[in-house]
């Protein structure tokens, strides 16, 4: 179980001499907040460490492995040679040394429990061939890609380990600079000094979800920042915009946007302006490409972008601290740095001609799973705004409630909710009784797990479909039941989806001759909406919790019905009893 | 104070006032081969310079890091 507090133990294995990336590794994630000790394996016994299963490495109970072999040191003379093997036989290689990484990725996986992070290979820029590399069969440089390929199909299939793109690495960097080779040389260098801080930035895209709130939103700034030019002064005819040299810029970086917002991110408005001349914009230009129902919120008007900012996070019910904040204008950055530090402030840079790289190069939103519900959180936000309107009209909660036609399916997790399972468990900070964050591979082993009981609940009502938005984690303990995790999506608290699933756990436990469900409540900074819960759904407070954990009993005994204003489809109950 | 002397300081612990031309890895114990290196690579960072391997190779202590700089037209 991972708790936040606790330092991220990283284990890093590689090929050639890595202790300036594990040192350099170490000090990237104390900048970035992140607590984290780094073992460094023994020089080129990757092997030897993973399969002793009395080696320091397997001692050391790491959180996250990085396995990084590279080329060289797997091909040996057949880095020089390529072609002394005949095709087959290249193939054979290839075909073995796949085997070989992957096999070691697994038992490393298994072996720590810890999520492994994957070198693939650098293809080599060289061949002796020269043009004719890619006429060959079977040539060496499709042999390095063919590993590659094994590996990330490897990945695809198993929760725990993640391909780590060495080889875009070296790419982006510049296979050509990539070593130093004097450094090489003299201590089996892999990657030059200078190029090492970025290597431990592109780890960090994937460690850091495990430990830091994944953002959400990205609020951005109208003028100079969508477009080019004040649309207050020169109006929609004069903003640049489109396939121009001096539009394109702005037009392409909303199209990469847009792809943010495909994949959930929600967007926001933060623009000092009259709103008539934005939203000519939105809905008139035609190279706009973000608009109106793309975003969740829009503040237009002439408060300052600060305020904007917590009334945008207000509105949209998430922290301050998962939003992301792009503005051209370096006096409203630094206003917003300063009233709210939580907040990621982008600094866009001068030229709008390197916009476009600027986002692409920001890794804030990186998540290591996408599930079905990510990819619609966008859709989700902008139904929430018509709910908004439904909840002004009701008079009270139960008719707001009945007037949604909420309706709530509870079952068992099963293989495909697991990867949103974990991601509910890492994001949700509100409604959340325990904030225990469980990686993938933890809930896998949970809900194989007999002593748990592991459930899911997705809501629906009559604007769409949320997706699952509630997780409950019980442990079949005797004569007593303990309730582990808790949650419920922020998105969608006060519409007795917490209470429907709540009582169907109670329902479990009475039906499995529990004598009592103790429930867990781990007091954080953000989890206020949740602390009444347990008392309002009739538990009572136990003696002696502490202050960092408090314990509610309710008896099993009686009835516990689900909430009279939703719909609760139970298709589940079966398999809750046979897993 | 010899501009070297500080970021052989730096890369190995000690304090510049106890470095000589003389400091070497006899009487350092903190430069090892690994140090060395990370020497070498701060060396260069800070004056902007490229040594050759050989130039790095027959370094034997503090004097001979002041004598290649000195080469590569560094004031130090």
């Amino acid at each position: 179980m991972m708790s936040e507090r606790r330092p991220l133990r990283i284990a890093l294995l590689a090929s050639f001499t890595a202790k300036p990336i594990a040192d350099a590794l170490d000090r990237a994630c104390h900048n970035a907040g992140i607590p984290a000790t780094v073992y460094l394996g023994a020089y080129q016994q990757y092997a030897q460490e993973i399969l002793n299963p009395t080696s320091a490495f397997s001692r050391c109970a790491c959180d996250v492995m990085i396995l990084a072999v590279d080329t060289h040191a797997l091909a040996g003379d057949l880095v020089f040679r390529p072609y002394r093997l005949d095709d087959d036989a290249r193939r054979r290689w290839a075909d073995e040394q796949a085997e070989t990484l992957i096999a070691l990725a697994r038992t490393a996986a298994e072996r720590c429990e810890a999520m492994v992070l994957l070198h693939n290979l650098e293809v080599p820029m060289y061949s002796p061939l020269g043009p004719l590399e890619h006429a060959q069969e079977f040539g060496i440089k499709e042999a390095v890609e063919t590993i590659n390929a094994k590996l990330r199909s490897a990945c695809k299939g198993d929760p725990r380990i993640y391909l780590f793109d060495f080889d875009g690495f070296c790419a982006r960097v510049g296979k050509r600079v990539v070593r130093d080779p004097k450094l090489y040389y003299l201590g089996d260098f892999k990657v030059a000094m200078a190029h090492v801080p970025e290597l431990c930035s592109a780890y960090l895209a994937y460690l850091r979800p495990l430990r830091v709130p994944v953002k959400k939103c990205l609020v951005l700034d109208c003028d100079h920042t969508l477009w080019g030019g004040v649309v207050g002064e020169v109006g929609i005819e004069g903003i640049q915009l489109g396939p121009t040299p001096e539009g394109r810029p702005y037009w392409e970086f909303q199209q990469h946007v847009l792809a943010l917002h495909e994949r959930g991110v929600v967007l926001a408005i933060n623009s000092r302006n009259n709103p008539d001349d934005v939203l000519r914009v939105l809905r008139e230009h035609p190279y706009q490409v973000l608009r109106e129902e793309h975003f969740a919120a829009m503040a237009i008007n002439w408060e300052d972008k600060a305020s904007n900012i917590r009334a945008i996070a207000e509105e949209l019910n998430i922290g301050v601290g998962s939003v992301v904040f792009m503005d051209d204008d370096p006096l409203n950055r630094a206003l917003v740095a300063h009233a709210l530090p939580e907040v990621e402030v982008v600094n866009l840079p001068g030229d709008p001609a390197w916009y476009v790289n600027t986002l692409l190069a920001f890794d804030g939103f990186h998540t290591l799973q996408l599930t079905d519900e990510d990819r619609q959180k966008g859709r989700f936000y902008a139904q929430e705004q018509q709910r908004r309107h439904v909840a002004v009209a009701a008079t009270d909660l139960a008719s707001y409630i009945r007037q949604l036609d909420v309706a709530v399916t509870i079952g068992p997790a099963s293989a495909m909710t697991i990867p949103r399972i974990a991601q509910l468990t890492l994001k949700t900070n509100q409604f959340n009784l325990t904030t225990r964050r469980y990686t993938e591979t933890e809930v896998h082993r949970l809900a194989h797990d007999a002593r748990f009981l592991m459930l899911t609940c997705a809501a629906r009502d009559r604007f769409g479909d949320s997706g699952i938005v509630g997780v409950a984690i019980a442990e079949r303990s005797v004569p007593d039941w303990r309730m582990d995790t808790f949650l419920v999506s922020c998105r969608v608290i006060g519409r007795k989806i917490e209470d429907a699933l709540l009582a169907y756990v109670m329902q479990e436990a009475a039906r499995a001759g529990a004598r009592r469900v103790i429930g867990e409540f781990i007091p954080t900074a953000k989890n206020t909406p949740a602390q009444d819960f347990y008392r309002a759904q009739g538990f009572v407070k136990m003696e002696g919790g502490g202050a960092n954990i408090e314990r509610w009993e309710r008896s099993c005994t009686g009835a516990f019905p689900f909430p009279e204003e939703l719909t609760v489809d139970g298709g589940g109950m079966q398999s809750v009893r046979a897993i | 104070m010899n501009r070297a002397y500080t970021v052989v300081g730096r890369i190995l612990g000690i304090a510049p006032e106890e470095i000589t031309d003389a400091t070497s890895p006899k009487t350092v114990a903190s430069w090892d081969s690994y140090n060395g290196l990370m020497l070498v690579s701060a060396l260069e960072q800070e004056f902007g310079v490229s040594f050759t391997l050989d130039e790095v190779i027959a370094v034997q202590n503090v004097g001979d890091i002041t004598a290649a700089l000195t080469r590569h037209g560094i004031e130090v």
